[in-house]
């Protein structure tokens, strides 16, 4: 575990060492602390998150990292035993103050899951179905709206002539697609990819990553996954996890060719996770 | 060794096929005798003419018709009430102490002695309005209805996924609005067979009836006053000592039997539709 004479294995992998444009944060979490009853998941956890940038969050399983995005939107509150403490401040106010809109925070925050969830309805309804809720708009409105979000997701060729199938016929790539579609019509600033591409074929995979690269000019996104390859092509920022704590965050090619931490560079290097 | 597994494997097979072939023996048993005894009265007329006074010939149209009047009243009146209890047990109240103790009342309900529920409607409904009623009769098939539709309601929207949920609350929106246009268009299948089950619970239920809606031997559409309908019709034509009543009794239970029968095929068809989603 401590040879020092251990040399990083190289991942094959080209960080993504674009320069960061923004340098405004957009999420800060300060000192956060969540539990899942009597389990402390994550421990005094401090992080600033980039506006119109990725940063992915990185560790081994069970370290916490699903359940910070899940802090981020407060998805966890459905789970009576569940709960945070601490601040997450985003446009200066405090998400996690229980006076805090939900509807208001989750339409800022928008986040796409492990699994496609696709509504038992149509693709076009799938797209529609919060968008009405929040605007009142025409139904010619709807339609542009629609179109515009899977445009976005680049799902708009694939599914242009069925709008009026079921969402449930598209194949899992583009369910998940559809999910992202969803997520970006009602407008929202951030985005949580919670593992969005863990249950997809390499095409689809590649596909989203694609697309992730494309929506990070209009969206700061935050992504979870297990793949440390996506992690290092499609972030500008990396955050290390490990037992609940953040161990290391910085520029995703730093983090990768060159961690400061024992931690990180066993886990990058495979070591355990 | 491999011997005596190949002989345990078959003596497991041979039991379980026999316990099979016993369970369907029974009921090809019932719907042959009762195909066999109420044929000669399974003729057009069945459905066209009332139930005859001894000694004429007739049909049994106003028992059919109070059954399924009574029948769709009950469901009116008890599905949309256990979807709602359901939806309550299932989303607002999962983990909440008081959805159990209505959880484990409505199962109490469930295994309630269906006479006893007739009883209840006869000192609820009838005494007080000195006569029985086709409307007292479909409540209290509503009163046996309602549990089964809670419990399976209740289990068709747990069987939805919590991903779902998540996502659908994720996107910002409340939670009757999750309910009615996700998790509801999520579980339809499974709740429209639990309302399926359900009548064909009640479909063949006689003790609650007959403290209820009682019988008429003419055609009524008064919902106010007695009420045939195919059970008790049954129950007074078999106990009867003519020939003719006999035989229309049989067929009314051919009916019956093959009416729950068709209803327990079209569930599983339903639900077959359902798991391919």
């Amino acid at each position: 575990m401590n040879d020092v004479n251990e040399t990083l294995t190289p991942l094959r992998i080209i960080p993504n060492d674009e320069p960061v444009a923004s340098t405004k944060t957009q999420i800060s979490i300060r000192r956060l602390q969540f539990f899942y009853g009597q389990v402390h998941a994550l421990r005094d956890v401090n992080l600033d998150i980039r506006a119109n940038a990725v940063t992915s969050i990185i560790g081994p399983s069970g370290c916490g990292k699903s359940t910070l995005l899940r802090a981020i939107n407060r998805i966890y509150e459905i789970y009576p035993d569940q709960r945070a403490e601490g601040e997450i401040t985003i446009e200066g106010e405090n998400v996690l103050d229980r006076r805090h809109s939900l509807s208001e925070l989750r339409r800022k925050v928008g986040m796409v899951f492990q699994r496609p969830t696709p509504f038992a309805s149509s693709v076009r309804n799938n797209v529609a179905f919060a968008l009405s809720y929040y605007e009142k708009l025409s139904k010619s409105e709807i339609n542009d709206r629609v179109e515009d979000a899977l445009r976005q997701a680049a799902l708009w060729e694939e599914v242009k002539d069925k709008l009026h199938h079921s969402a449930l016929s598209l194949s899992g790539g583009q369910q998940q697609r559809l999910c992202i579609a969803r997520t970006i019509a009602v407008r929202p600033e951030i985005l949580l990819l919670d593992e969005a591409t863990s249950a997809l074929d390499p095409i689809s995979t590649a596909k989203i990553e694609e697309l992730i690269h494309e929506l990070r000019e209009r969206f700061t996104i935050v992504i979870v996954t297990h793949n440390m390859q996506q992690a290092a092509r499609v972030s500008q920022r990396t955050a290390f996890f490990h037992l609940g704590e953040l161990i290391e965050f910085g520029k995703t090619s730093e983090i990768f060719t060159n961690p400061r931490e024992q931690r990180t560079r066993d886990y990058i290097t495979g070591r355990y996770g | 060794m491999v011997v005596r597994r190949r002989i345990a494997d078959a003596i497991a097979f041979l039991f379980a096929s026999a316990a099979t072939v016993f369970g369907l023996f029974w009921l090809f048993w019932i719907l042959w005798t009762t195909l066999r005894q109420g044929l000669s009265a399974l003729k057009w007329g069945l459905f066209t003419q009332m139930t005859p006074p001894p000694g004429s010939d007739g049909g049994l149209l106003n028992a059919f018709y109070g059954s399924a009047v009574m029948i769709l009243l009950a469901v009116i009146i008890g599905a949309p009430v256990g979807v709602a209890a359901g939806t309550y047990l299932a989303e607002h109240g999962r983990y909440s102490r008081l959805a159990k103790l209505v959880g484990f009342l409505n199962d109490v309900l469930l295994s309630a002695p269906s006479i006893v529920i007739g009883l209840f409607i006869y000192v609820l409904v009838v005494k007080p309005a000195g006569h029985f009623s086709g409307f007292a009769g479909a409540l209290a098939l509503a009163l046996i209805l309602l549990p089964v539709v809670v419990r399976t309601s209740d289990e068709a929207l747990r069987l939805v996924p919590d991903e779902m949920r998540e996502a659908a609350f994720a996107l910002g929106i409340p939670r009757w609005k999750v309910t009615a246009q996700i998790l509801y268009k999520a579980a339809t299948t499974a709740i429209l067979t639990g309302i399926l089950l359900a009548v064909a619970r009640i479909a063949g239920e006689t003790a609650p009836l007959l403290f209820t809606s009682l019988n008429n031997q003419f055609w009524s559409s008064s919902l106010n006053a007695p009420l045939a309908n195919v059970p008790v019709v049954i129950f007074q034509y078999a106990m009867s000592p003519y020939e003719a009543w006999h035989v229309l009794a049989w067929a009314g239970a051919f009916v019956l039997t093959a009416f729950v029968l068709g209803l327990n095929i079209l569930v599983r068809l339903l639900a077959r539709r359902g798991q391919i989603r």
